[in-house]
């Protein structure tokens, strides 16, 4: 049986929705494709026509989430940001859109976007990291950085991001404060290491 | 060729500390022990396990007021036997960590270290701005960390929430920063920020302090101490509370009228919450911007009056003891009045802390030297002025006089009388160098309240008629209790 593009855009946003909620409720690990489908009134087998594995499904919502997140971004950015300013504003707007998945986003986060060698390479968190990363060269290019940053300041920035996530998905304190400290001062790290310039320890505020 | 200039430079800065640091006559006469300790100690990454670590305290002036700091702690210890003395150098050892790694103490730390520097001749211009620098600092926060703190506040960005909103902030405060803004109404405000997550970072490095602090407890004196810092936290937290702030403000302002020329600002509360703190713009500048206009010395007296009647005030009509004294709490307004915009410090007195607050102040009116040193000896958690030495009854007696000389003299009393502000230094360096420290947990808001407000009139070389306004404002209706004065002063 054939089916509308319609249907198939709702069932694929039904599978979404329902397996949001069961992330949440069972965990990531706890929760299988057979509870998915069952969920979202499919057969297991039509539900691996929309998404071929269960960690596909979760990187589609972080895909889609940082996304969204890249498009708050370019909404809300002023133009008068510095560098470390702006690449502050692209992490937290995508950490904002990511807030309703990051009950169970630990594990998903781990296994697709882990820096390791691996077998099997998530095509999508990989689609998710490359689509960061030039949105992120493009911000360094804007503020003056004329050739393309090297894989060295590149894994630079990925490790720090990586860090950021893990530390945001664990974070206990009210609405991961702790979390954008964290993200600053990292992305001064960042900054002084592809500028070479020296840190401002402060002095301007502690007159 | 770098390389040796850095090392002279090392050297230079080594031999600097070496002058600036106390000595101990019997266990290091030239204090070269304790500089190695502090500089092997500051000279140590602090691990980043809170943001706020990024600012170490690393300066020269930071690692006196390190040499100070353990110091005044071994020498708690030094009589003690071996095992115990291990144990407590130990702890100090962390202790010092901790306290490099503490870098919203930076500027206060680094002011502490420049005056103990320069000790024994230190300046009362130095040390009232020792006094104004006592309060924690945050990292500044950049327009988007602005705007993350509004999400999460208020659900929308500041330009939303406010018709206009300065991307810069105009004012650092205590743990934030200040930034200006109108309403949607037309109101111009001033909107306070907290720095995220900084109150946490406070509370539990203050908390492991103690703790670092606890097994050198050696004396009864000590254990005064460690209260004490309980008592500091306490102090120190409850600026971190922004809704409490609200509170004190609202109450305030309901306390002076026109006539007395003396403002608070009024507070919204529905662009306030617990980070974020928004109250009325007063227009006008602070003691340092005022002080560079050279204002004549009826300018000075003015607001000399107006600061007087203000503390006189809420201290009779609130029993409030508004601790932070601090010279960024007060705005010089263009029209002329005073601007009190700070009320995140404010200790309530219980009726019991209002009653033992006011009693040495009866004695001195009553001229009952006996009722004084009871008074004093309770102070100083002794059960009677028998239990003190002469010596340690006549220092603290001295200083109680020193700060009863304004409420005694009648007429015009002359804040900026640099020995009358010498006279106070010398008597808390003496109570400090003999350890005549312990004393109820009060004392320190008293102290810092005292001190603070003596010195920001001592910078503004103000005169006022402290007698006549404490008079009127124990006495006027609403005050809690008439005048203490006696009656034969009186008629």
């Amino acid at each position: 049986m054939r089916i509308s593009e319609q249907s198939k855009q709702e069932n694929r946003d039904r599978i979404l929705e329902k397996a949001a909620e069961l992330f949440t409720i069972k965990g990531f690990e706890d929760c299988t494709t057979r509870d998915i489908a069952l969920a979202s009134g499919l057969a297991t087998g039509t539900l691996f026509n929309y998404f071929p594995s269960k960690e596909t499904l979760a990187m589609t919502m972080v895909s889609e989430a940082l996304g969204q997140g890249r498009e708050d971004f370019q909404r809300r950015r002023t133009g008068e940001e510095d560098l470390s300013e702006e690449l502050f504003l692209i992490i937290t707007s995508g950490l904002r859109r990511l807030r309703p998945l990051r009950p169970f986003l630990g594990p998903v986060l781990e296994r697709s976007l882990s820096p390791f060698p691996r077998k099997n390479i998530c095509p999508e968190g990989e689609a998710a990291r490359l689509e960061h990363l030039a949105a992120v060269q493009e911000v360094i290019g804007r503020h003056g950085f004329a050739d393309a940053p090297d894989y060295v300041a590149m894994t630079i920035y990925w490790s720090l991001y990586l860090g950021i996530l893990a530390f945001w998905t664990n974070d206990p304190s009210p609405n991961q404060e702790d979390t954008r400290a964290l993200i600053d001062y990292s992305l001064q790290v960042f900054v002084q290491v592809i500028s070479g310039a020296g840190s401002d320890r402060g002095e301007a505020h502690a007159r | 060729m770098h390389a040796e200039e850095g090392k002279m430079t090392e050297s230079l800065k080594m031999n600097m500390l070496l002058e600036a640091l106390p000595k101990e006559s019997a266990t290091d006469p030239t204090g070269k022990r304790l500089a190695k300790l502090i500089t092997s100690i500051s000279n140590k990454k602090a691990p980043v396990n809170t943001f706020a670590r990024i600012w170490i305290l690393g300066s020269l002036q930071a690692k006196v007021t390190a040499g100070y700091f353990a110091y005044w702690l071994r020498s708690r210890f030094v009589d003690a036997d071996k095992k115990q003395r291990l144990k407590s150098a130990a702890h100090l050892n962390a202790a010092l960590q901790l306290f490099g790694a503490m870098g919203y103490l930076r500027g206060a730390v680094m002011k502490v270290g420049q005056m103990l520097a320069n000790l024994p001749e230190v300046v009362p211009e130095e040390f009232a701005e020792v006094l104004s620098a006592l309060h924690f600092e945050a990292p500044p926060m950049h327009f988007s960390m602005v705007r993350e703190v509004f999400l999460d506040e208020f659900g929308c960005e500041p330009e939303e929430v406010f018709a206009h909103f300065d991307r810069q902030a105009f004012a650092a405060a205590s743990l934030g920063q200040v930034h200006r803004a109108r309403l949607h109404s037309g109101e111009e405000v001033a909107v306070k920020i907290q720095y995220p997550g900084i109150a946490r970072t406070i509370k539990a490095d203050l908390r492991n302090l103690r703790l670092l602090l606890q097994p050198m407890c050696l004396t009864k004196d000590w254990q005064d101490t460690l209260t004490k810092l309980a008592d500091i936290e306490r102090m120190l937290l409850m600026e971190t509370d922004y809704e409490q702030e609200a509170r004190f403000g609202k109450e305030a302002r309901t306390l002076f009228t026109d006539a007395d020329r003396i403002a608070v600002p009024r507070v919204y509360d529905d662009y306030s919450t617990k980070r974020v703190l928004t109250t009325e713009y007063l227009r006008g500048c602070h003691l340092n911007e005022l002080l560079v206009t050279e204002p004549s010395q009826s300018e000075r007296d003015l607001f000399t009056h107006l600061l007087t009647v203000a503390t006189f005030r809420v201290f009779y009509r609130q029993h409030w003891l508004p601790a932070d004294p601090h010279p960024g709490n007060f705005i010089f307004m263009d029209d002329g009045r005073l601007g009190l915009i700070d009320f995140g410090c404010t200790l309530v007195l219980t009726d019991e802390e209002w009653l033992f607050s006011n009693e040495p102040i009866q004695a001195v009116f009553d001229r009952d030297e006996p009722r004084l040193d009871r008074a004093i000896a309770k102070a100083c958690l002794f059960d009677n002025p028998q239990e003190m030495t002469t010596d340690h009854l006549d220092t603290v007696r001295r200083g109680f006089l020193w700060f009863m000389e304004p409420w005694v003299k009648e007429g015009v009393f002359d804040f900026g009388d640099r020995e009358f502000f010498l006279r106070g230094i010398d008597n808390i360096m003496e109570m400090t160098r003999k350890r005549y420290t312990r004393s109820v947990p009060m004392t320190i808001w008293s102290n810092r309240f005292t001190l603070g407000g003596r010195a920001f009139c001592y910078k503004l070389k103000g005169r006022c008629e402290f007698r006549k306004i404490y008079k009127q404002e124990s006495a006027s209706p609403g005050s809690s209790q008439t005048s203490l004065m006696p009656q034969t002063e009186e008629s």
